[in-house]
């Protein structure tokens, strides 16, 4: 039976083309670019200076006085998620639109490809802008930061289609944002992929320009939709994922990666290539994009290519990265509701563009039947999405989403306690505990040198994870079937090592920039490498939610399972600490970054839960954040988190597929959960998860004085459970400590061990014997939870059974 | 072993024999043949090439002993070129190495499939089989700045922009066939591997889009890019960074057969080196003396006539100071220039696939 349909309902956008969809479209279809010389004179270093701005007027104008002193990301973002929901009604007001969605069931999935600047000029966590959009609007429901780069835009709007589907919300706004950044516009630079003028897509093809903006598309049901008195304006019909496995920037020549996209796509919403009308392409103006995409074209749609209009409204507003994706999105839903398709400016109908065997829409809009558009965008780290968005059909009949039984297979950690699985049960086993060394990937590559000795330590040790879990899983699979395992990587800050050499690089000198760490600064630069060294074609993405990143990836891979998009999902978490630390040294980090004061005795080592020492008296005290009240020098039992670099991978494939080959898994997935907002209000919806009380929690501490909260509501609910954390053996290594968690609670499911919070004195609430304090449980537990925490943004928990 | 396409080649073709095997040299001309190779798309008889299969749960273990370069991950929709050395370091041979699902297959070069397969089985062990594949196998390649066009038309328009060393399990007119984008002379090139009974069929095939070029003409185009050629320029004793093949070894691999001594010689810095020349009248035989100043510094190593340069194209292995381009040496008696590589541009790199 055919899937519930979901639609957009609200559209909302700035851009250089357009302040809102209006102005929008009027200035798409009559052909009006907003590609300007940039005037800020930092830029005058740059050959190339054409972009796609935003007047700041713009922004002025639409916000509140009180939003004036926010980061301009967020401000970009504010005004087009405003513009959506005003067009689709607001979140538990009544107004023009009847009963408009609950706020608990109204979530917001956001692309951006960028980690942006706050106002004091550091980088804000990626999940900064949605955690802002969401609390403006009052948004309570599912809240994801996707990161794929370039085509993040798209991909948010798909996830935002799987999230209604599987029931968790009834409304998502999904969109994409991103500014104009000094530092990408060199990196750009440096990899002379600029034009020098306004960028001409599909016929010169010398360049793209960059741009900045936001858009946000409001997705419903259809049915709540109309029963709430809501225009559909157009079926997000299916979406599809795919990685190259080719390069960390250039795309796949044979199209391949792009076609698989497409194809995924269709196959979702049930149609096939001879639907389709339009098709709005990735069109950035270089080269390698505009040369792959015409080979999509050509394998999608075979001999009927020349007669698909395909256009790139790159051409009018510049690349705007994270933003793209949606911003086309926009411009596609625009298209099908007024029957015209937009075309692709400053094409040189004379010159190379007269040679052009396909038809690009030169120039002028096209009034033409609309009823399917295809939205295509393609990604450094060779990620791929299509968008397939129809005119909206009449309400039918519906079934529920699928839903498949999924299993932990094989388990890839690589962390400070150990590499893989065995190592980790040895230092589990003696007692181990975190001291922020770096994972030791000595004595093994785990990709062919020729790629190995090019790679981050990120990568490394994301592929080192990934190849473990692989191994652990037992999993041989022919080339053939690697075409379809997908791949989810889930990180808070990508690599830091690339990200501060090239930004040293563009401080030093910004036309010479360090190209290949540029190539590593996109967040889903580590998922690529792993889908290139590992040969994964299947969907692909990237979710950057902090800390709690691995359970929403988690998530997602539940959903690719589900929908039968693939049968074997690798889940891979990986976050660094900052370069500046010496990874190999005993340097222990207190939670505000600065050195702490413990040192590296025997008996060192974070203690989740724990109370902390009472700062020393004296001018060193001021230092000390964070002490819990009433610590005293005989409860004293933390020192703090330690913060330390790890990858943790996870291979999730459907019990049917595993049991099929024979594979022994560590538990399966009973339920996973996710809860967001601020403070310890969200901990208690997070555990709302039904089934059997868990005997174990693998907590989301990391000997920060809020781990009570998270203590308090654990034994509330669950009495009678042990409690304990891998920050204890791993350290606070974000992405990577969520996805241990999960990791050990499948261990304790099927070998029954456990990490210890050794050293715990007085704990932060309950009593001791609440706690894991020997690594050798009583036997493997029937059932055990993890939990993920991105504080005061969003919460998950995991409850994993025994098989 | 017979050359499966002999009774398909054009009456007139000149055979020799290379190694242990008879191989066509040229069909009609050199310089027809070289031109067809160097501005159109040449079909090539690489029936001399033999095949080494490696199955078995060792058999990536056994390659990664054998292969000087780094095959551990050698998936099989990669392959990759490789030196193979024996146990002082000394050129066994020169292959292409093809990940296969369940191990690798190994593509001698011309010639140097038995020598190739006698030094694999001295080294295999229990839990490893390998099989000579060459009687059941045959390799025809395409190459030139137009081949892609004709992969397109021959096979298959995706295939054509395939990235260098990917390799496709295809079919063709319901025969399997490996498909490799490779390449010997620096022009797009490719290689099928299909069963010897489908080899005339497919060599019709590709002759309707393209004419054959003969091993001459081959090995011409190889030195100009300085692709190297083991049967001219392995020289008894040389050793691997003499011969200049230092890029077909990775030494950063913990073990292989020969390391130890490649290792050596890295270390040792000593020995000749490897660089062209051009200049002097007729081609001079191997082994011809090099003089620098008067002094013997050398010798040549391997020397033909380059139709793309239109004069003497040569190796000389001299002394290590004077393997630079554009210092003056004579060799029989005449002056002639070093070179740097490549020594002529290949028209494929300024011809994107479309």
């Amino acid at each position: 039976m055919a899937l519930r349909p979901v639609v957009v309902t609200g559209l909302g956008i700035i851009c250089a083309a357009g302040r809102d969809p209006a102005e929008f479209w009027t200035r798409l279809t009559t052909a009006r670019g907003g590609l300007t010389p940039i005037e800020d004179e930092a830029f005058a270093v740059f050959t190339a200076r054409y972009a796609g701005q935003v007047p700041d007027a713009w922004i002025d104008d639409q916000l509140p006085a009180e939003e004036a002193a926010g980061d301009r990301t967020a401000r970009l973002a504010l005004v087009a998620a405003n513009q959506a929901i005003e067009q689709a009604g607001r979140p538990g007001r009544a107004g023009a639109v009847r009963a408009a969605p609950a706020p608990d069931r109204f979530g917001v999935i956001l692309g951006k490809c960028q980690a942006t600047p706050g106002p004091g000029g550091s980088y804000q966590p990626m999940h900064h802008t949605a955690d802002v959009v969401a609390e403006r609007l009052g948004l309570g429901g599912p809240r994801i930061l996707v990161s794929t780069a370039c085509a993040a835009g798209g991909n948010a709007v798909g996830l935002a289609r799987d999230k209604i589907l599987t029931g968790e919300a009834d409304a998502v706004l999904a969109g994409g944002v991103d500014p104009l950044l000094f530092g990408t516009y060199a990196g750009f630079a440096g990899l002379q992929a600029l034009s020098t003028g306004p960028c001409r897509p599909y016929s010169h093809s010398d360049g793209l320009n960059l741009g900045e903006g936001a858009a946000f598309l409001l997705l419903e049901p259809l049915d709540l939709a109309l029963a709430r008195g809501a225009t559909p304006l157009a079926e997000v019909a299916g979406y599809g994922l795919s990685a190259d496995a080719y390069h960390a920037t250039a795309p796949d020549p044979t199209g391949r990666g792009g076609a698989g996209a497409v194809r995924r796509a269709l196959a979702e919403a049930g149609l096939t290539p001879d639907d389709v009308h339009y098709v709005s392409g990735h069109g950035t103006g270089t080269p390698a994009n505009d040369t792959m995409e015409a080979k999509v074209m050509r394998l999608v749609f075979g001999d009927r290519a020349s007669r698909v209009p395909t256009s790139s409204i790159k051409s009018f507003v510049g690349h705007t990265l994270g933003a793209a994706g949606a911003v086309e999105a926009v411009a596609s839903v625009l298209a099908l509701r007024h029957g015209v398709v937009p075309p692709t400016i400053g094409f040189d109908d004379d010159g190379d563009g007269a040679r052009a065997d396909l038809d690009y829409v030169p120039n002028r809009a096209r009034e033409m039947t609309v009823d399917t558009v295809v939205s295509n965008n393609y990604a450094f780290g060779g990620n791929n999405v299509s968008l397939v968005l129809t005119r909206p059909r009449d309400p039918a009949p519906y079934g529920p989403a699928p839903r498949r039984e999924a299993v932990i297979s094989g388990l890839g950690p690589v962390t400070c306690a150990g590499t893989g699985i065995a190592e980790t049960a040895a230092a589990i086993t003696a007692g181990r505990r975190a001291d922020g060394r770096a994972p030791s990937l000595e004595g093994r590559t785990f990709a062919p040198r020729s790629l190995w000795r090019h790679m981050n330590r990120l990568s490394r040790l994301a592929i080192a994870a990934s190849r473990l879990a692989w191994e652990d899983a037992d999993l041989k699979l022919p080339r053939k079937a690697l075409d379809d395992v997908a791949l989810v990587f889930a990180t808070g800050a990508g690599s830091a090592e690339s990200t501060g050499g090239f930004d040293d690089s563009i401080a030093l000198n910004p036309n010479k920039p360090a190209v290949l760490s540029f190539s590593n600064v996109v967040l889903n630069a580590t998922g690529g490498a792993v889908c290139q060294t590992l040969g994964l074609r299947g969907p692909t993405t990237t979710l950057c939610n902090g800390a709690a990143s691995a359970s929403i990836a988690l998530d997602c891979a539940l959903e690719m399972i589900d929908a039968g998009k693939a049968e074997v999902v690798l889940v891979v978490a990986a976050d660094e600490t900052a370069a500046r630390q010496a990874l190999a040294s005993f340097e222990l980090l207190d939670a505000s970054g600065a050195a702490g004061d413990a040192g590296p005795s025997g008996d060192g080592g974070p203690v989740p839960y724990g109370e902390r020492p009472a700062p020393p008296a004296g001018p060193e005290a001021a230092s000390g954040t964070g002490a819990g009240p009433g610590a005293g020098a005989g409860a004293a039992s933390g020192i703090g988190p330690v913060a330390g670099s790890a990858a943790v991978a996870f291979v999730v494939e459907s019990a049917e597929h595993c049991a099929g080959r024979g594979g022994r898994p560590y538990a399966r997935v009973a339920g996973t959960r996710h809860a967001a907002g601020r403070g310890a209000e969200p901990v208690a919806r997070s555990l709302a998860l039904p089934g059997a009380a868990p005997a174990l929690v693998v907590g989301a501490a990391t000997g920060l004085p809020r781990d009570g909260e998270e203590a308090a509501a654990v034994l509330a609910r669950v009495p009678d459970a042990l409690l304990t954390a891998s920050a204890a053996l791993i350290g606070d290594c974000q992405a990577a400590t969520g996805a241990m968690n999960i990791a050990l609670a499948a261990l304790a499911v099927r070998d029954g061990l456990a990490p210890a919070l050794a050293g715990l004195g007085t704990p932060l609430a309950g009593g001791r014997d609440s706690y894991v304090t020997a690594p050798e449980l009583d036997g493997p537990v029937e059932s055990a939870l993890a939990l993920t925490a991105a504080h005061d943004s969003v919460r998950g928990a995991v409850l994993l059974e025994a098989v | 072993m017979a050359n499966v396409l002999a009774t398909r080649h054009p009456e007139g073709t000149v055979y020799g024999d290379v190694g242990d095997t008879t191989v066509p040299l040229r069909f009609s001309s050199l310089s027809q043949e070289y031109r067809v190779l160097r501005e159109r798309a040449a079909v090539l008889d690489l029936d001399g090439h033999g095949l080494v299969e490696i199955t078995g749960p060792g058999a990536v273990d056994l390659a990664q002993r054998l292969l000087a370069r780094d095959v551990e991950y050698l998936t099989s929709d990669r392959c990759m070129m490789s030196l193979v050395l024996d146990g002082s370091g000394r050129v066994v041979d020169q292959v292409i190495a093809f990940g296969r699902e369940d191990g690798l297959l190994l593509e001698s070069s011309c010639g140097a499939g038995a020598r190739l397969l006698d030094h694999v089985l001295a080294h295999a062990e229990d839990g490893v089989e390998v099989v000579d594949r060459s009687a059941e196998l045959t390799v025809i390649g395409l190459e030139g700045p137009y081949a892609w066009g004709v992969v397109g038309r021959l096979i298959d328009g995706e295939l054509a922009s395939l990235p260098f060393e990917s390799v496709v399990d295809t079919d063709w007119n319901g025969v399997d066939m490996i498909f490799a984008r490779t390449g010997y002379t620096g022009e797009y090139g490719y290689q099928m591997i299909v069963p010897r009974e489908a080899a005339a069929e497919l060599w019709a095939g590709a002759l309707e889009h393209a004419e054959p070029a003969g091993q001459e003409a081959l090995e011409l185009a190889m030195l100009e890019v300085r692709q190297p050629i083991p049967r001219h320029e392995v020289t008894p004793g040389a050793s691997v960074i003499e011969i200049g093949a230092n890029w077909l070894v990775d030494i950063t691999k913990a073990d292989f057969v020969g390391r130890d001594a490649v290792v050596e010689a890295f270390e040792s810095g000593g020995g000749r080196r490897t660089v062209g020349f051009t200049g002097g009248d007729g081609v001079p035989a191997p082994g011809t003396r090099v003089l620098a100043g008067g002094q013997d510094v050398g010798e040549v190593v391997h020397a033909v006539h380059s139709a793309g340069l239109g004069a003497t194209l040569g190796l000389a292995r001299v002394d290590p100071e004077l393997a630079a381009a554009g210092l003056d040496l004579t060799v029989d008696g005449l002056g002639v220039t070093t070179l740097t590589s490549p020594y002529i541009v290949p028209k494929s790199w300024s011809i994107p696939i479309i």
